[in-house]
């Protein structure tokens, strides 16, 4: 370091008129000094110790100064100090050797330090330059997404080079469109589409200095990963010169590359992201059609064989018979439209057509409807409720909420044995109501809690009691739309307890 | 020879299943496939009765009752279908007497009409109607529930009159609202109709979280469950 801020100098110095009364004063100085003192050396160490301030002013100041203090060096030492003192002779011309050997000393010098100021100067360079880099990459990996990432691309490139810089990324056909910028040019023409075109479709860079489109004051920077341009990196270069900026090139290169594959990055990602959407709703898709296929065809199964045994064998059959078979496509017909409300329920959750129409409701009066839709199937049950008496109504969509609590409990029916009691509670706590129906059925598997509000999940022991799947998450995307939970408890005893969680406001 | 029922219905499966099971109920049954052949037909025929259907092809079934209701009252019963309860509302406040929803079983059908019918009748306001064990005596503004006298504050007897005198038809929360707390604002009017259909079901109700007097229809209204 101390070696580089000495050749520093050199750099800022290069044309002053300094060095060289630098040069002179010291000469000036030495020369006095041995005046005082050194007659009593000998001419040999004289010259030597003029040698002093030609290294000095070679190392520090280059070629120019170093000459200049051989020159005046070699002068004072033949005038002051060789024989006769202050006076030149024609003999002296024999000191020109001694010039050679201070002019050559002078030159290797100057020319070794030069280079060696030249190497601190790009590493230096190397280093800013790998430090912007790395700021660079470590600001971007920080960001998770595209226009967070291309933001701090262009903020970069534009606080490092303070050059202008936008981001252009292919839209939609064959267009190019500005996805992020930094820094406002002094004339803002825009970017060049064609060129931007050019650039992406062919994955090479053009603009000023790179010896394609020159006519433009900007450059055009593929952002390219391997053999795939992900985007264009565009920096306004108005103003620069053609060293400055060749200089600049790698540098605005190396940003790009970096620049590719964080955009890369982010586009796999979101790829894989599609993918395994995709993947998820190609498994949901089967589901669907292996749980509805059956869930309908076995209804479709009862109705169909009942009316064709009912018209075929009409003679045959015997009123009880008969009745046996209504009671067959009653049943059946039923369980198919509870099939088609939950699927019409379940469609208008995931299209986002669900409209809440909310009013004050009571709690009471939502359950009474629910348990009046379910009195048939709750006979062989005995049902308990337990209301808070003071309970606030709640601002709901009262049909959507009892059709939550008529699945809740018709799940409460169908997965318990006939005789089997059913608590239901409601209770306010905190500006929270709370709706819990509780069964003695056959419950859920340990770590299923959460599963079973999932689409088409069936717990392993409900797979032999039909169902499709739906009505739980049906019930938890309408609670969820009223901004409220769904969440399921085994019982200690035996059965499980659905809580429903509703803001009270 | 029944009261003659007009069944204004595109689908053809639904108009034969009603005719047949109409008639069995000793009906005589007329059929419209369209809204405006309905409108005609209401004319030209003059029902005692018109079953609407409210997802007619040719024209909102709105407007068919807008048309039928321009000259005539007979009492309509429209077929709606669940998640239409705003489209429900709007025909019941603007003159249907009462909406059954697809799919919907015979009997509960047939109960709707012989209640429409019946209101249509313009039956003399009988003094006093009984609904399950209550008995409300009009002329004498007393309510009994197993010959025990209920009281009942002046809106809660108004409500409950309301409803009792439209015995088995829905009513919607704004006609109720209309009825009871005349020209007030209405949201806050159904805030109290909420509260008193409360306070009515602790005092007439054997079970008030599992009702059998009056209904709620979610999203359209109340019914006064008609045991007749």
């Amino acid at each position: 370091m101390q070696i580089s801020r000495f050749l520093q100098g050199t750099s800022r110095s290069r044309h002053g008129w300094l060095p060289y009364l630098a040069t002179t004063l010291a000469i000036g100085v030495l020369t006095i000094l041995l005046l005082r003192v050194g007659l009593s050396f000998q001419l040999a160490n004289i010259a030597l110790l003029f040698l002093l301030p030609v290294l000095f002013s070679a190392a520090r100041w280059g070629f120019g100064p170093s000459i200049y203090a051989a020159a005046v060096g070699v002068v004072a030492f033949d005038y002051f100090f060789v024989p006769p003192i202050f006076s030149f002779s024609v003999s002296d011309l024999r000191y020109l050797i001694s010039f050679a050997v201070f002019l050559s000393v002078a030159i290797l010098t100057a020319t070794l330090a030069l280079r060696l100021r030249m190497q601190v100067n790009e590493s230096r360079q190397r280093e800013a330059d790998t430090a912007a880099l790395y700021d660079l990459s470590r600001q971007m990996t920080a960001r998770g997404d595209l226009t967070g990432i291309l933001e701090a691309i262009v903020t970069h490139v534009y606080g490092t080079l303070r050059l202008p810089a936008w981001i252009a990324l292919p839209a939609d056909g064959d267009r190019m469109s500005i996805s992020a910028r930094a820094g406002q040019p002094p004339h803002d023409d825009g970017v060049d589409e064609t060129i931007c075109r050019w650039v992406y479709v062919h994955g090479d860079t053009a603009g000023r200095g790179t010896g394609r489109c020159e006519h433009t004051d900007q450059i055009y920077v593929p952002l390219k990963t391997e053999d795939v341009v992900r985007g264009v990196l565009v920096l306004d270069v108005r103003g620069q010169t053609g060293a400055l900026l060749a200089e600049r090139l790698r540098l605005i290169e190396a940003f790009a590359g970096l620049s590719a594959v964080s955009i890369a990055r982010i586009q796999l990602e979101k790829e894989a992201h599609m993918a395994r959407l995709s993947a998820e709703s190609e498994r949901l898709r089967t589901a669907l059609l292996d749980s509805i296929s059956h869930e309908l065809r076995t209804p479709l199964a009862g109705i169909i064989g009942s009316v064709t045994g009912m018209i075929e064998n009409e003679a045959m059959l015997t009123a009880e018979d008969r009745r046996d078979l209504l009671y067959t496509i009653r049943d059946s017909a039923m369980r198919m439209n509870r099939l088609v409300t939950n699927l019409l329920g379940m469609v208008r959750l995931e299209s986002g057509m669900l409209s809440l129409h909310k009013r004050a409701c009571d709690v009471s009066d939502m359950l009474g409807v629910a348990l009046r839709q379910v009195q048939d199937s709750l006979q062989h049950r005995t049902v308990e409720v337990n209301l808070q008496g003071d309970l606030p109504p709640l601002r709901v969509d009262d049909v959507l909420i009892e059709q939550v609590l008529v699945n809740i409990l018709s799940n409460a029916v169908k997965y318990s044995t006939d005789n089997s009691r059913i608590e239901i509670g409601a209770a306010e706590r905190d500006g929270t109501a709370i709706l819990t129906v509780a069964d003695e059925g056959i419950g859920i598997p340990e770590g299923d809690e959460e599963r079973i509000f999932d689409k088409f999940y069936r717990a392993e022991g409900a797979k032999k009691i039909p169902g499709t799947g739906l009505g739980l998450a049906i019930c938890r995307g309408i609670v969820e739309a009223h901004g409220g939970g769904i969440a399921a408890e085994r019982r200690a005893s035996r059965g499980v307890r659905i809580v429903i969680r509703l803001p009270v406001d | 020879m029944g009261a003659r029922i007009l069944v204004v219905d595109d689908e053809l499966q639904i108009r034969k299943l009603l005719k047949v099971t109409l008639q069995a109920h000793g009906f005589s049954l007329l059929e419209s496939a369209t809204g405006s052949d309905g409108v005609v037909c209401v004319g030209m025929e003059r029902p005692d009765l018109v079953v609407l259907d409210l997802g007619l092809p040719d024209m909102d079934g709105t407007e068919v009752l807008r048309q039928i209701r321009e000259w005539s009252q007979v009492p309509v019963i429209v077929l709606s279908v669940r998640d239409n309860e705003a489209q429900t509302v709007a025909v019941l406040d603007s003159g249907a007497d009462d909406y059954i929803t697809k799919p919907f079983g015979m009997g509960e059908l047939v109960a709707r009409i012989r209640v429409a019918l019946r209101h249509a009748a313009h039956a003399p306001g009988e003094p006093v109607i009984t609904v399950g064990d209550v008995t409300i005596d009009l002329a004498r503004r007393l309510v009994e529930k197993d010959g025990q006298t209920i009281h009942l504050t002046p809106i809660e007897y108004d409500l409950l009159k309301a409803m009792a005198v439209n015995a088995g038809r829905v009513m919607t929360h704004h006609q109720l609202v209309r009825q009871v707390w005349g020209d007030q604002n209405y949201d806050a009017a159904a805030h109290y109709l909420r509260v008193y259909i409360g306070h009515l079901r602790k005092k007439v109700e054997n079970d008030p979280t599992r009702p059998t007097l009056i209904i709620t229809e979610p999203g359209i209204g109340y019914r006064l469950l008609d045991f007749s």
